[in-house]
């Protein structure tokens, strides 16, 4: 493993000699914890205080009593800080076999299985990384992990971290704002087409994988990039709770699109804030898919702050067994002339639960805007469920707005029809389900889009037994 | 081609739903290359005939024998019975949203044909497996057969199709797939003349592949295209009267009553 690393240089002390700096934070949140993260990554005063202030924010802030079952969320047994060279504690042997087995009959190369699996915090793409890093250095584009972007760029981030999603816009974004460790930072300048997706998988490290990532994109006037984050193949953690922040601003006329494809295991938390700032002719679409976890809730958000800005959010989401996926999308007409769709697939089976939530909020001040929600839901059985939570609220007659729902269950006599053509009942299944998503598919880049189709194949014949 | 000769022998079918017994004891006999017509009027039972060989779960309840060469496939699974080269057309067949014909078609050959274990290989005599390209050839060749334009294979199956369409596609299918033995249900209703002959050719193709047909039907306007070896007429849940094609003109002319009794 070469030292030059530049991924290392985010722990500065510690990853070199991790005896001496070995570093875990004591069970639970206190002033104290907090203090020591900051410490270990020897951040600005800014930060350090803006941490703080977070705590307070979280413990005066209830759980939302909306949305999933949070109540049984223990705040004091989680570890709010392991020093990545730790995550190398877990050992292959000890995952979990259903993961190990989904790793292999996903056919991901061992590797990758390792670092999925948080057995090995390094990762052969660092080559790749680094030559993308130096393409993308030339045209002046920043792609970092985000402690590397508070280190290097410290003014940059400080404009912007934390003002659109500040602490005090909810109970778990105070709790990202306080704990947060990892996530990508990513500034793309005037007029710079980013062509090729970035990718959080090219940037891969132990911090990327954190339970309270926080990401930072800025696309100045112009710009256009395209962030993927994530993999299809399950992702184990052993920690209980994720919660992530992101953030990101799309200035004049710039586009970004964020594909995240998440699959957590199914103890886990997802609980994530995201909002896209679009100004004047910018594009924000979000792109956002959710399988695994045990509770989700994920609304990403696109502001629409400048005349003629457009969001556009696609969702789909995926509950099996035990799962709640409580996902959707919202979308905040500010600005004249400005249009957003949103678009959610979710698929419920083996007494699974999805439910839609929406916000669609038009003001005084957005005149002539559009917006269209479509919300479609497939039960694959009769255990299952799906529920759709849509509010809207219009304050500008001069606006166009549509909204479709609809829910629907696979049929015995679909089902006969493709085992009549040689398909056992979990092909079936996963064809009908696969068809349905297809509309938001076929937006993900190509390997995505296929693992993705492979993985509700694996769901399926494992739900369907 | 010539394949091989198999018998599919239908033998004292029953099968009834609730307690009502709807199908009163069918046998019939198919050998490879035969054309078989099944006549009836509505309510007689043929549809229902054609769903239970093909094993729709929603007739649980049956009795009697469905040999394909010697095996009884009447308990068999749906796909297993098209994995021992069964193949229906159906009447009404259901829509895919976002699955291309060309998508279904593939998964349901490699279903049929490239089993996926080792034990599935040897207890089927599936056709060899082919190339992605290769299937892709065969299936725009078939596509072209039935006249069908290439951006047909790229629609949802069977969504937004006309009658015509669906019944294109039910022909398309069976061509594609190579099933031993087709059954057609209705595959002539909703088709205007120039569609009827190109299904019917397709029927006289597959009979000259090999495969053993029956051809469920409610009028003998297709029989115009398509010569039967034997037909049967179907009246409340039984056979009551077998014959060659001459049956067909007899009931054109003198209707279903006049069958029973004559």
């Amino acid at each position: 493993m070469p030292q030059s690393n530049p991924i290392n240089t985010s722990y500065p002390l510690g990853f070199h000699e991790p005896e001496k700096y070995f570093f875990k934070s004591e069970k639970g949140l206190s002033e104290k914890v907090i203090e020591n993260i900051s410490w270990h990554k020897k951040e600005p005063e800014w930060m350090r205080k803006f941490r703080l202030d977070a705590l307070k924010i979280f413990y005066s802030k209830t759980l939302p009593t909306w949305g999933g079952e949070l109540g049984k969320i223990n705040f004091n047994n989680i570890y709010y800080y392991i020093k990545p060279t730790n995550k190398k504690a877990v050992s292959w042997e000890t995952l979990p076999e259903e993961i190990k087995r989904t790793y292999d009959r996903i056919g991901i190369p061992e590797a990758e299985k390792k670092y999925l699996g948080g057995v090995s915090a390094q990762y052969e793409s660092e080559v790749v990384y680094k030559s993308i890093q130096k393409t993308l250095g030339k045209k002046g584009v920043i792609f970092l992990d985000m402690d590397s972007g508070l280190r290097e760029y410290p003014e940059l981030v400080k404009q912007y971290f934390g003002t659109l999603i500040p602490p005090h816009d909810n109970k778990f974004a105070a709790l990202n704002s306080a704990a947060w460790s990892g996530g990508s930072f990513i500034y793309v300048p005037k007029g710079v087409r980013v062509e090729l997706p970035l990718q959080a998988y090219f940037r891969i490290n132990a911090a990327n994988m954190g339970q309270f990532e926080r990401t930072l994109i800025i696309a100045d006037e112009g710009s256009f990039v395209h962030y993927v984050e994530g993999c299809t193949a399950p992702i184990y953690s052993t920690d209980s709770l994720h919660s992530a922040v992101v953030e990101i601003f799309v200035k004049k006329g710039a586009r970004v699109r964020y594909t995240t494809i998440q699959n957590w295991s199914t103890n886990v938390y997802n609980l994530v804030t995201k909002r896209m700032r679009v100004e004047e002719d910018g594009v924000g679409e979000w792109i956002d898919g959710n399988l695994g976890s045990k509770l989700t809730m994920k609304y990403p958000s696109v502001y629409l702050m400048g005349k003629g800005a457009r969001g556009e959010i696609l969702s789909i989401a995926y509950a099996g067994p035990g799962q709640h996926q409580d996902a959707g999308g919202k979308a905040i007409h500010f600005a004249p002339y400005t249009t957003s769709k949103i678009t959610s697939k979710s698929v419920s089976v083996g007494g699974g639960r999805t439910s839609y939530r929406g916000l669609l909020q038009v003001f005084q001040s957005a005149k002539g805007s559009k917006s269209k929600v479509v919300c479609d839901a497939l039960l694959i059985d009769d255990a299952s469920r799906s529920d759709t939570y849509p509010t809207m609220d219009i304050k500008q007659n001069n606006t166009q707005i549509e909204h479709e729902a609809t829910v629907s269950k696979i049929g015995d006599e679909q089902l006969f029809y493709l085992m009549s053509r040689g398909l056992s009942k979990a092909d079936a299944e996963a064809m009908i389900v696969n068809g349905f998503i297809e509309p938001i598919v076929k937006e993900l880049p190509l390997e995505y889009a296929v693992e993705l189709n492979r993985l509700i194949q694996l769901e399926m014949e494992g739900s369907v037994g | 081609m010539k394949t091989k000769n198999y018998k599919l022998r239908i033998n004292n079918l029953k099968a009834e739903i609730g307690n009502r017994e709807i199908i009163k004891g069918i046998s019939l006999k198919i050998s490879s290359g035969e054309i078989h017509a099944i006549m009836g009027p509505n309510g007689s039972g043929k549809s229902t005939f054609a769903q239970i060989l093909m094993g729709n779960p929603a007739y649980a309840s049956k009795s009697g024998e469905v040999e394909i060469g010697s095996k009884n496939i009447l308990h068999l699974k749906p796909e297993e019975r098209a994995r021992e080269g069964l193949f229906l057309a159906f009447q009404n067949p259901l829509s895919i949203p976002g699955v291309s014909v060309a998508n279904f078609l593939k998964t349901a050959y490699q279903s049929l044909h490239s089993p996926k274990t080792k034990d599935q290989r040897l207890k089927t005599n599936a056709n060899p497996a082919l190339s992605v390209w290769d299937f892709n050839e065969k299936l725009v060749k078939d596509a072209d057969y039935l006249s069908l334009p290439r951006e047909f294979l790229k629609r949802s199956v069977n969504e937004d199709f006309s009658g015509g369409e669906k019944k294109k596609l039910e022909m398309l299918q069976a061509l594609v797939l190579k099933p031993k033995f087709a059954i057609f249900d209705e595959i002539d209703t909703g088709l205007d003349i120039d569609a009827l002959k190109v299904v019917a050719q397709g029927i006289v193709r597959l009979q000259k592949e090999g495969a053993g047909l029956l051809i469920i039907t409610h009028y003998s306007r297709l029989l115009k295209f398509v010569r039967p070896d034997f037909i049967h007429i179907l009246m409340d849940g039984k056979i009551v009267k077998s014959g060659g094609s001459e049956l067909a003109a007899l009931l054109e002319k003198k209707g279903y009553a006049a069958i029973k009794s004559h």
